[in-house]
């Protein structure tokens, strides 16, 4: 069963074709690599995967579900019901000294009593009389297409993909410098099983318990990492192979079934880098998918599964790491014409 | 009046203040385009381009009635001072206020500029207290001051209702060619390129050789001579000026950028001349207290519908 | 020390409980301590501001659209020209719940945008809110202000207005409680994540956090403590005042209350309104009387009173602090381990 199954995924930036016609699929359980020359469109791809592009065309399937959300229900009445309250609103604002004096001045007298159910009869009476629909259809008719038209810019977005178990790091680290270490794990645990407002601000009894559970979790993906000593350093003064691991420590937080790696021995030492392939394989184990970018051909051929080629936005060959690294237009795309030979 | 020359009239008179407030639009939009600064304190650097060309005009002896060679070399002498004392005052405070700044915090350097802001105010207010007869004899310093009608109200349309005069023709001519220069010194000229280089990405445009703090102080001056411009067109046009002017024009030309996509010349100019339309329309259609209501609810409906302005560049986050 | 660095704020609320003491030692010319109740409103405005602009990076100009909401809704709550009449609490929980309500209608179309263009829509928000309350004069009783708002009544107590200390005990209690609802905050999950947003808005999304539910808690308790501040301040004055008393320089010292005192600390914010609000009530008010008792200069002068000065001062007093420490007077802690390297 294939966690990720992307078909036939372009990406234009005006006249530039980064991606071009590009499908993969990764199995349950895999580690697949993409590998290319710099500017192949690796990254690209990668970003329109994880939804932080909208692909230009072309779809890409997760777990079964389309990553371009289509209009379901929930959209529908979150549309229906902002249109609604903009036509409401609307028709309130406009009319607000008329309703008041129908329905307040009308009836108050000064320190009486007021006579409650009658104005609200009189309100009632006003919304729908015929002097207020014009400013009601105006209303419902700028809220629906406000409410459409973010809704037809947020069809893709990571946060969606990442609950439904997709994780990422980043080409250029993008820890929260300013937190700790520990603190860079728990939000990505918050963001599945944080407290709410009322728990945080109250300390309300769940919020203990809640919070006893995400440092617990915290603390063994740091040590799963290797960096549990560093739990309460802040994240800008770790050295930078160290910045890396937490970043998969972060990813990892969030209960992937797929987990992308974008470049992740990127300025390794050979020392680093070997640690990297016995911490990819470590989390392969645990029943996550892997797909890798990756130059460093030494990583990419000892773990991967099946190899994908990428050249100036199209795949060129796909296969195993032997089957990759005899294919000729591989080599051509890495050393030139003359190598191919 | 008929309805059709109402509304003729009324399109004219906002496309002049329209223009106008273009014309100070393209002062946030440069300085927002080069270091990502909203410029608070450009509405107030007008104000005192105005109250310094109420002072050039009185030194000058120039009143309604003046005419011959002297009057008019005066009355160009503002186009020429009023903006090199604004250009001189932006330097300044780019290079006191903003430059110590440039790696702190985006927030800080707004707080700056609003320190600035209020700092403008206050000496647009003890400018107002000048002893001068213009000024009111520096008895209320606060009082708006009157700035005398130079530019001719004769209608130059004939003597039908709708009014073109020379004050509106004056906007014109000031502010088209300025807007023009403007796109071809951004477009063509060396310093131009340097300060688009440096917008996009100032680390590589200082290692490519370009003296980074140099373009930034240049731009600010730009944007203040541009301001000084404006300051002179809008007294001659509206001849009144008081010194808390800059917050009500600031804001026009900053929404106007903002509507216009900020950090886009053309899209300021845009932004600036449908401010203006909808300022004029909606004080002779609707009402004018509800003016400021209608401006900015246009802004926040054509954001939600173009996030990045009417012409404001698509931009993407760099992962 | 770092501890007591963090806790700060609770060490400003109990010396601010004390204050009042040390007041009757004073002789009657040097007494402030009347004059701290606008300082604890303002710190409820900057409290909410710093929610929103310094844990979230939420560029806010419309402090004052929130605290004119929660005024008028206040005074339309309690004074009886109108036929709610509410209690204290009620009226402060109404004027909550309008200022929460005008923060969601407010963010449901903007939390989306980019950061300047969301500055901006929030400054056409204090516009707007000003605007409205002006031209509804039916039911804003326009450039008059309501009044008389009657005095608060607790628990049987009547809050006359020539006794200060009372009104000095409750501003200081709701205060006291919003600190402490805003300190558990930002030290939970929901703290974390609006801090994440400021650091990396797309890493954030991309470890599942939905951003703009994020952003759109903030805005509600942000909306919440200045709609708060609203009332009290409408409580304090006895009147709402003229709808311009809610202008943009309200929203522009909140903010540079917050960005004076350290953007996204806590005691930075009680800091920041006792030096800008003190400045202003406290200092200014001083030197005039001093300056008056001289009464030497001629009074048409415009150099020779010192409300003259006031903006020059307080401008110039905004550009050297920023020149010399950018980051604030008591930087958030976060920044704090950073420095030195």
């Amino acid at each position: 069963m294939s966690v990720l199954l992307v078909n036939s995924l372009c990406m234009r930036f005006g006249g530039l074709v980064a991606v071009n016609n590009v499908s993969l699929k990764v199995d349950t359980g895999q580690i697949v690599s993409v590998i290319g020359p710099n500017g192949a469109g690796k990254t690209t791809a990668f970003n329109a995967i994880t939804g932080v592009y909208p692909p230009s065309s072309g779809e890409v399937i997760f777990n079964g579900i389309n990553a371009r959300r289509g209009l379901d229900g929930a959209n529908v009445i979150a549309i229906v019901s902002t249109a609604l309250l903009a036509g409401f609103l609307l028709l309130l604002i406009c009319n607000a000294q008329t309703i008041w004096e129908q329905v307040i001045n009308a009836h108050y007298v000064y320190l009486e009593p007021f006579p409650w159910t009658k104005a609200v009869r009189e309100f009632g009476s006003f919304v729908f009389s015929s002097a207020a629909w014009p400013y009601f259809v105006s209303g419902f008719l700028l809220g629906g297409a406000g409410a459409t038209a973010i809704w037809f810019r947020s069809r893709t977005s990571p946060f969606i993909l990442c609950k439904a178990g997709m994780a990422r790091t980043f080409q250029n680290i993008r820890l929260f410098q300013e937190m700790s270490v520990i603190e860079n794990v728990l939000v990505a645990i918050d963001a599945r099983a944080g407290a709410n407002l009322f728990e945080a601000g109250l300390r309300l009894p769940s919020f203990f318990g809640k919070r006893r559970a995400a440092l617990k979790a915290a603390r063994e993906l740091l040590d799963f990492v290797q960096l549990e000593k560093f739990a309460n350093q802040p994240a800008s003064a770790l050295p930078y192979g160290y910045q890396r691991r937490l970043e998969i420590a972060r990813a990892l937080a969030t209960h992937p079934k797929l987990l992308l790696l974008d470049e992740p021995a990127a300025g390794m030492n050979p020392a680093e880098s070997e640690e990297l392939i016995t911490l990819i394989e470590r989390i392969s184990e645990r029943g996550v998918a892997v797909l890798l970018i990756e130059h460093h051909m030494k990583v990419v051929m000892s773990i991967s599964d099946r190899i994908v080629v990428l050249d100036y936005g199209n795949k060129i060959a796909e296969g195993s790491a032997a089957e990759v690294r005899a294919n000729p237009r591989v080599i051509e795309a890495y050393l030139g014409k003359e190598a191919a030979r | 009046m008929n309805d059709t020359e109402v509304l003729v009239q009324q399109l004219i008179t906002g496309l002049c203040n329209g223009m106008i407030i273009a014309l100070i639009a393209l002062g946030y939009t440069l300085v927002y385009g080069i270091i990502e600064l909203i410029n608070f304190a450009h509405g107030d650097l007008v104000m005192l381009g105005a109250f310094m060309a109420l002072t050039l005009v009185a030194f000058f002896d120039l009143n309604g009635a003046s005419s011959g060679p002297a009057a008019w070399v005066g009355l160009a002498s503002l186009f020429v001072i009023v903006p090199a004392f604004c250009a001189g005052v932006n330097w300044l405070a780019d290079r006191l206020a903003y430059r110590p700044l440039r790696s702190a915090p985006k927030l800080s350097v707004l707080v700056s500029a609003i320190g600035l802001s209020f700092i403008f105010v206050n000496l647009g207010l003890f400018w107002g207290g000048l002893p001068l007869e213009l000024f009111g004899g520096g008895n209320a310093a606060a009082a708006p001051k009157d700035f005398p009608g130079l530019i001719g109200n004769t209608n130059l349309l004939g003597a039908g209702n709708v009014q073109f005069t020379y004050k509106d023709l004056l906007v014109v001519l000031i502010t088209l060619p300025a807007m023009g220069l403007l796109t071809y010194w951004v477009k063509f000229t060396t310093m131009g390129k340097a300060m688009r280089a440096v917008a996009q990405n100032p680390t590589a445009a200082r290692l490519m050789g370009i003296n980074a703090d140099r373009v930034i102080s240049i731009t600010f001056m730009v944007g203040g001579a541009l301001g000084g411009l404006a300051s002179v067109v809008y007294a001659l046009y509206n001849n009144t000026i008081y010194f808390q002017m800059g917050y009500r024009i600031g804001m026009d030309a900053f929404t106007a950028a903002v509507l216009g996509g900020i950090g886009s010349l053309p899209g300021a100019m845009l932004g600036g001349i449908l401010i203006g339309l909808v300022r004029a329309l909606t004080d002779q259609y609707i009402a004018t207290m509800w003016t400021n209501v209608m401006v900015f609810s246009i802004l926040i409906l054509v954001i939600i519908f173009r996030p990045s302005g009417l012409m404001g560049a698509k931009v993407k986050d760099k992962v | 020390m770092p501890r007591l660095r963090s806790n700060l704020h609770f060490v400003f609320l109990a010396v601010a409980a004390l204050c009042p003491l040390l007041d009757t030692l004073l002789p009657e010319q040097l007494r402030f301590a009347d004059a701290l109740r606008p300082i604890f409103i303002f710190a409820l405005l900057g409290l909410g501001l710093n929610v929103v602009t310094g844990f979230t990076g939420l560029l806010n100009l419309g402090a004052a659209g929130f605290m004119a909401i929660g005024g008028y809704s206040y005074a339309i709550a309690t004074c009886d020209i109108y036929p709610f009449q509410l209690g204290f609490f009620g009226a402060l929980l109404m004027s909550a719940l309008t200022g929460m309500t005008a923060g969601i209608l407010l963010g449901l179309p903007t939390l989306r945008l980019r950061g300047d263009y969301l500055a901006i829509a929030t400054l056409g928000f204090g516009e707007i809110v000003q605007s409205i309350i002006r031209n509804l004069d039916v039911i804003t009783k326009g450039t008059q202000g309501i009044n008389p708002i009657p005095a608060p009544i607790l628990f049987g107590y009547v809050f006359q207005p020539e006794n200060y200390l009372p009104w000095y005990y409750l501003f200081w209690s709701i205060l006291t409680v919003a600190v402490v609802v805003v300190s558990n905050l930002e030290r939970s999950s929901v703290g974390r994540r609006w801090i994440s947003v400021r650091e990396d808005e797309l890493a954030s999304a991309c470890m599942g956090t939905d951003v703009v539910r994020a952003k759109m808690s903030a805005f509600i308790v942000g909306a919440i403590l200045c709609s708060i501040a609203g009332a009290l301040w409408v409580s304090y004055l006895g009147s709402t005042g003229e709808p311009g008393n809610y202008d943009f320089q309200i929203s522009i010292i909140a903010l540079c209350m917050v960005i004076v005192g350290g953007l996204g600390s806590i005691p930075g914010v009680l800091l920041g309104a006792l030096v800008m609000i003190g400045f202003n009530s406290i200092l200014l008010t001083k030197i005039a009387a001093w300056i008056n008792s001289l009464s030497t200069v001629s009074s048409t002068n415009v150099l020779a009173s010192p409300n003259n000065w006031k903006y020059l001062i307080f401008g110039l007093a905004l550009v050297v602090m920023m020149r010399f420490k950018p980051e604030g007077l008591l930087p958030a802690g976060r920044h704090y381990h950073r420095r030195g390297k």
